[in-house]
């Protein structure tokens, strides 16, 4: 679902077992079926090397993805004078990477006439590396702009026309806008629930012009009325091509301004109150660079890292959007240390939770002496489900309570990391300046109000202009 | 609890004045908003490989289509197969089928059939045959074969349109049936209008923009 092109070079028992029940063998390409764009059995020393490189095609063209070669050991292991070929998609699968011109010019004569315009950025955007052309686009033609989750960092969060992100957990002022537009242009997303909320009362009065380089993802979820199949970039840049006049939106726009005003994210910080999670997050922005990578696991934590965090440039946001996977903060961080730039800071805003799940990758960070500050923002709760179980389910807290949570602080410190530990306001910008300037993997296992909720709230299916502020609007 | 924000509450906001259907639809009090399933055939060819037939159900139990009926052989290319598929889905269900089914790798290309098309279906019934001219009799009213007959039964076999299958099953009932088996519905387009075939590789160069990836999609 998160378009990430991936490759999976699975071990196999060796041909003549397949079929057997022989041990350890799994129908690997049958499971992952589902899961994969595509994958193969290797069957043949020879043709093994262009599977692979076939995998290596498939997962980045088009909208990328999963793909996966079933290596049986006897083929992995076996000789052969064949050469693989070069990295090549199947004549089977094509990509359309040009709109319709004349669907290009009805959604450009519709921006034209519209009154009440707002761009939906998605993922598809920094995956097709259209950011900039968006900016561009919306900045000429003066549209607000709202994002999806992993849409996160393809506009400056910090420029007038951002209304951030949209949905379950978006802001108030995101939702007003996506609820009250008159056109919606959407790229690069598939309308995923967690964004629309209940669909009779997703953009009710908006045409949507919505541009996908998947023909599936059209008219999925949401019909569209201006169907643009093509790479992101390209059909941008074709509409940008056809605008001639810019929209005449400026009473929308103060109004969007308003409603940014009136739905503030400003939150409550009472000194008799443990620490706000929001006070980490901006300390932590604070004290990075505007390219620092954030990873997150999934959760409280990471909607407020969502919230709180200003994002200003593509893929500086890493996180599990359609899958939600806990445990998917460490293990990220790793990889986009990685791949990272050295400039760039790389930090995993984590769970209680789901930090369990994979903190053992501490071992990885260590031998590898990775560059990575982890920040545990600890309730000890897996808190997300704690705050769903009081809001519909009377307070029933059925194993969401953790308060056996290990010491992060000292595990780190056990595995070879170093470690710390936030109780205090006045800890958080030292111990997070101490953290940062560590060069090797670091673990701040801050305690925070186990009390706190994620706010503003589409409940599952709602109508999001009708978002929640507080529990008693739920 | 600690987390709300400030701001007006919900009832205090204005409200949009439109709505969408469950699928998505805007709702515009001009045009009927709701679809109704509707039975169709869908044609696909794909690569003649292993796995290709389990890639294409288990997209259809996993979308939660309504699939009808599935059929597979052979073509006249021996790279190729044809899956045939009987669907009954609202028209946004359809769209997605094609689409959905045409993102699978192995599948070249995929064609949604005109009602005309030419369907048929083959059955093999087995019937007591205590009384075998009876059993003869009705056979020829649907232009059924006897394929084999014991002291006791008799197995005939019949083609054609699902309803004509099912209407001679129902004449056979009343000798007792020991057993069916039906083949599922097969299809191709009539007269020169092509079922589903492949792109030959000058007309897809040729096309210049094809809204549909492949170009002989409808
Ligand atoms: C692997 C996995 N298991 C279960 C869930 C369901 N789930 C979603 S959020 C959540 C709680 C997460 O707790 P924690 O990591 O402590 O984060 P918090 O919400 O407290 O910030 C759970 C259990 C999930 N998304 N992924």
């Amino acid at each position: 679902m998160d378009s990430d092109p991936m490759v999976a070079l699975t071990g196999q028992v060796a041909r003549d077992f397949v079929g057997n029940d022989a041990f350890q063998e799994t129908d690997t390409t049958g499971v992952t079926t589902p899961v994969t764009k595509d994958n193969t059995f290797a069957s043949d020393p020879d043709t093994v090397g262009s599977d692979v490189s076939e995998a290596f095609a498939l997962a980045r063209e088009g909208r990328p993805g999963p793909t996966l070669v079933d290596l049986p050991k006897d083929v992995s292991n076996a000789d052969t004078d064949c050469e693989p070929d070069e990295p090549k998609v199947p004549d089977t699968y094509e990509v359309q990477e040009r709109a319709d011109p004349e669907i290009v010019e009805q959604a450009a004569r519709r921006i034209e006439n519209s009154s009440k315009p707002a761009l939906l950025l998605g993922g598809g955007v920094i995956k097709g590396e259209a950011s900039e052309a968006c900016r561009e686009f919306a900045i000429e033609h003066e549209i607000p702009v709202i994002t999806t989750m992993p849409g996160i960092g393809s506009f400056p969060e910090d420029h007038e026309l951002s209304m951030e992100m949209a949905g379950m957990h978006g802001t108030g002022y995101a939702n007003m806008a996506v609820t009250h537009c008159d056109t919606l242009i959407g790229i690069g997303t598939r309308f995923d629930d967690r964004l629309t909320g209940g669909i009779e009362t997703f953009a009710p009065d908006a045409e949507l012009i919505h541009v996908d380089i998947d023909p599936a993802e059209i008219s999925k979820n949401i019909h569209a009325d201006y169907p643009l199949i093509g790479d992101a970039e390209t059909v941008v840049t074709q509409l940008a091509e056809e605008i001639e006049t810019s929209p005449q939106a400026t009473k929308w726009r103060a109004q969007c301004q308003q409603w940014k005003s009136d739905y503030s994210m400003a939150y409550d910080a009472p000194e008799d109150r443990p620490i706000q999670p929001e006070f980490v997050v901006e300390a932590l922005d604070e004290a990075t660079s505007d390219r620092a990578i954030v990873t997150t696991g999934v959760g409280q934590h990471q909607m407020w890292a969502c919230q709180y965090w200003t994002y200003t440039e593509p893929r500086t946001w890493v996180s599990s959007h359609g899958l939600g996977a806990m445990g998917y903060g460490l293990p990220s961080a790793i990889g986009a240390r990685i791949a990272a730039d050295d400039d760039q800071e790389v930090v995993c805003i984590d769970g209680d939770g789901s930090f369990l799940m994979t903190l053992q990758g501490l071992s990885v960070a260590v031998r590898e002496n990775l560059d990575i500050t982890v920040v545990v923002l600890n309730n000890e709760y897996i808190g997300m489900v704690r705050q769903w179980q009081d809001a519909f389910f009377e307070g029933r807290h059925s194993a969401s309570e953790y308060n056996w949570m290990p010491e992060f602080d000292k595990l780190a410190e056990a595995f070879g990391a170093r470690g710390f530990r936030i109780d205090e306001y006045d800890e958080v910008a030292d111990t997070i300046e101490e953290a940062l300037s560590y060069d090797g993997p670091s673990v701040i296992d801050a305690h925070i109000d186990p009390q706190a909720n994620v706010y503003p709230m589409v409940p599952s299916g709602g109508d999001n202009g009708q978002f929640a502020l507080a529990e008693d609007q739920l | 609890m600690t987390g709300g924000l400030d701001g007006p509450a919900p009832e205090e906001r204005p409200t949009p004045a439109g709505r969408r259907t469950a699928q998505g639809i805007r709702v515009d009090p001009e045009v009927e908003a709701e679809h109704e399933p509707r039975r169709t055939v869908i044609s696909t060819l794909v690569e003649h490989e292993p796995g290709v037939l389990s890639d294409v159900s288990g997209l259809f139990s996993r979308r939660q289509f309504n699939i009808e009926s599935l059929t597979v052989g052979p073509t006249d290319d021996e790279g190729r197969a044809r899956i045939t598929l009987v669907v009954e889905e609202p028209d946004p269900g359809i769209e997605q089928i094609k689409k959905q089914l045409r993102k699978l790798v192995p599948v070249v290309s995929v064609r949604e059939l005109e009602p005309d098309a030419m369907r048929r279906e083959l059955a093999l019934v087995k019937v007591n045959a205590m009384r075998p001219d009876q059993v003869a009799a009705v056979a020829e009213m649907y232009g059924a074969t006897t394929v084999d007959a014991s002291p006791e039964t008799a197995t005939v076999e019949i083609t054609g349109s699902d309803q004509k299958i099912d209407a001679a099953i129902e004449a056979f009932s009343q000798f007792g049936i020991r057993e069916i088996s039906r083949t599922g519905t097969t299809a191709l387009a009539r007269g020169t209008t092509d079922t589903a075939r492949e792109t030959p590789p000058e007309e897809s160069a040729q096309q210049t923009n094809p809204q549909q990836p492949h170009a002989d999609d409808d």
